[in-house]
């Protein structure tokens, strides 16, 4: 299909116009803050003030009227066409298999004026090509986009004439409220909370004078055992509410649907987001049971989906949060490559002590030293805790390695390993990009090897300690060979 | 575990490693030099603890220019088959890659400025993965594994 450039929605004026306010304003208001707050407000510093903003307001809106009008995009020939540029101009040229996907993001301000953004997200492959965005896109516009950009279409020209009978998407799950919030609360982002607590309290911390935070923190700290405790459980419990508001801003209205050959994802509160992915570019899928969840049976899927690797993170979930033991239906209704749950094999014994090692020798290295000197320091209490650390680092190991097994189940490897999490991968063999075996001379006395498999860019999935033999035959029948051999 | 893969890589591999340790070596001279000054003058140390720094800096230029380049080429080896690249090296960790060639994105040779100077070639191949390399091939060899890449790529049924 051919299509005559198109320009973006008008509404991209106010958000670039807002956007370039932001900036300015972001940068801008700390001196002006202090400004006005050391010599007082008067009414001539205040108009001065209204002038700047008004004058940076309609240079902006100059600016993004010039740039509206020479951002065009259509598709030509085989490739998605990108110009933009006021004073150099830059066309960028997307051959149509080289789209990954074609996603929509609507922001609160795109919601207001009903719009989207699009976003053309690119295969990587080493290439150079960065993704294309168009922040304002009108809807009907975005779904003809979405179409004519479509990967693995037959041919360009059944576009044109887009199938009125095509099966509307398929809804194959939808996340309840009340699992959204029991994914909040269990989603273990304490860790990620914590710091933004922090920096909030700094934020405090700067508004405020040290004389004022001095004085009251006379009264507010802790004078005992009991008044740090508390403070530590408030500080959780904060970072543990920010955490489910984090959650439930992500993954609120989650709704996955399969429309033919490709998954669509809605997802977000103040942002909706709706992801559309291949099937086929589904390179593996992770099912993830972190610490809080296992007790409960609850799991999170991920996939690993060529193009998304620097996207990590939220963007590759493809369901907050199932039971266990919906995970194999789940998959069959949604991408069933990938649904097999075989019973796993597990590593010989003999890898158990490398576990513990492993684990168990960076503590060693500082336990003994540590408890010497405290037994030395007068201090013989204390002497034995660093040895129950290391010896904690040792049953950490054990755990590790009880949580190790695999599976190539009809095509398919299958990886279960542990840290705090457990994490099960389900990586078909035609997906793998490469497979290694890595051994070390302690691996090679014990007759153990460590089986490494690339799916995408970033993300290895590895088997470490299987027994050599068996490494080594895992490692032939994986390939290309492998694939013939299996019925 | 299936026998080594077959070919080996040139010779001069091992000059152009040990040319490259060299300028690491003097690079290393930098934080040695720190070191030292560290020992000497911040903390006043004897005159024989300050010449540890010296001794580590002498160990591992003998390693890097005249140990590593030798078991590293030992090592290196590769082979194309009509399926797949198969690769194996490292020094006391043994790696052993295959990339089905049906994966391969691209192949391209490179040549740094030192490599240049010894006649050597790289063979880099992308897969969705990243990049795999063969190093410090004779670079008429380099082209032919290259072409040859990219030739079988073209064929190879989709898994």
């Amino acid at each position: 299909m051919s299509s005559s450039p198109q320009r973006l929605h008008p509404a991209i004026l106010v958000i670039k116009v807002l956007t370039s306010f932001r900036r300015w304003f972001g940068i801008t208001s700390v001196p002006w803050l202090f400004v006005l707050f050391r010599d007082g407000i008067s009414s001539s510093r205040v108009l001065l003030l209204l002038a700047v903003v008004a004058i940076s307001i309609v240079a902006s809106g100059v600016w993004a009227v010039l740039s509206w009008r020479a951002t065009v995009y259509f598709v030509r020939g085989n490739a998605f066409h990108f110009r933009q540029g006021v004073i150099g101009k830059n066309e960028r040229t997307v051959p149509l298999d080289h789209i990954q996907s074609v996603d929509t993001v609507q922001g609160p301000v795109q919601r207001l004026f009903g719009i989207v953004e699009v976003r053309v997200e690119t295969a990587g492959g080493g290439g150079t090509e960065a993704d294309v965005s168009l922040a304002a896109v009108a809807r009907p516009a975005a779904q003809q986009l979405q179409q004519a950009l479509a990967p693995r279409r037959p041919s360009v020209a059944a576009i044109d004439a887009v199938e009125p009978d095509a099966p509307a998407p398929l809804l194959v799950r939808r996340l309840s409220t009340g699992r959204l919030l029991l994914a909040g609360a269990t989603s273990g982002q304490i860790g990620v909370a914590l710091p933004i607590i922090f920096t909030i309290s700094q934020l405090f911390d700067d508004v405020l004078t040290p004389d004022f935070v001095l004085a009251y923190a006379q009264d507010w700290l802790p004078g005992s055992f009991a008044g740090i405790v508390v403070i530590a459980a408030g500080v959780l419990l904060l970072a543990w509410l920010v955490a489910v508001g984090g959650t439930v801003l992500a993954y609120a209205g989650f709704s996955l649907s399969r429309d033919g050959d490709s998954l669509r994802i809605t997802r977000g509160l103040l942002e909706r987001r709706e992801v559309t992915i291949p099937i086929n570019r589904i390179q593996a899928i992770q099912v993830v049971e972190n610490v809080l969840r296992q007790p409960l049976g609850l799991v999170l899927v991920k996939m690993e989906s060529a193009g998304y690797g620097a996207d990590a993170g939220v963007s590759t979930t493809l369901f907050p949060l199932l039971r266990r033991t919906e995970v194999e239906d789940f998959l069959q209704a949604t991408a069933p490559e990938f649904a097999v749950w075989p019973v796993l094999q597990r590593l010989p014994q003999r890898a158990r002590r490398r576990y513990v090692l492993r684990s168990a020798f960076p503590f060693l290295f500082i336990a003994l030293p540590a408890s010497a000197l405290l037994a030395w320091q007068d201090r013989p209490v204390l002497a034995p805790l660093p040895l129950i650390m290391a010896a904690l680092a040792a049953a950490y190991g054990v755990l590790r390695f009880r949580g190790v097994g695999w599976a190539l189940s009809t095509g398919r490897l299958v990886i279960s390993h542990r840290t705090l999490s457990h994490v099960i991968v389900i990586a078909p063999q035609r997906r793998l990009q490469s497979r290694s075996l890595l051994q070390s001379p302690f691996q090679r006395r014990a007759r153990l090897a460590t089986l490494i498999v690339r799916v995408g860019r970033g993300s290895a999935f590895e088997i470490t300690d299987l027994d050599a033999t068996v490494a080594g035959e895992v490692l032939y029948r994986l390939g290309p060979a492998g694939v013939q051999a299996t019925p | 575990m299936r026998a080594e893969p077959s070919e080996r890589l040139d010779p001069r591999a091992k000059r152009l490693w040990r040319l490259e340790g060299l300028i690491t070596s003097v690079f290393l001279l930098i934080p040695t030099l720190g070191a030292f000054l560290l020992l000497d003058r911040v903390v006043d140390a004897a005159a024989l603890v300050g010449a540890l720094p010296w001794l580590a800096w002498a160990l591992l230029v003998v390693l890097i220019t005249v140990i590593s380049p030798d078991l590293r080429w030992r090592r290196w080896r590769y082979e194309i088959t009509d399926r797949e690249v198969d690769l194996q090296r490292g020094l006391l960790y043994v790696t052993r890659t295959l990339v089905p060639l049906a994966r391969v994105q691209h192949v391209d040779t490179q040549q740094g400025p030192l490599e240049r100077s010894q006649g050597l070639s790289t063979v880099v191949f992308y897969t969705a993965a990243g990049p795999n390399r063969i190093p410090a091939l004779a670079t008429p060899r380099a082209d032919e594994v290259r072409d040859r890449i990219a030739a079988l790529t073209g064929t190879q049924d989709e898994l």
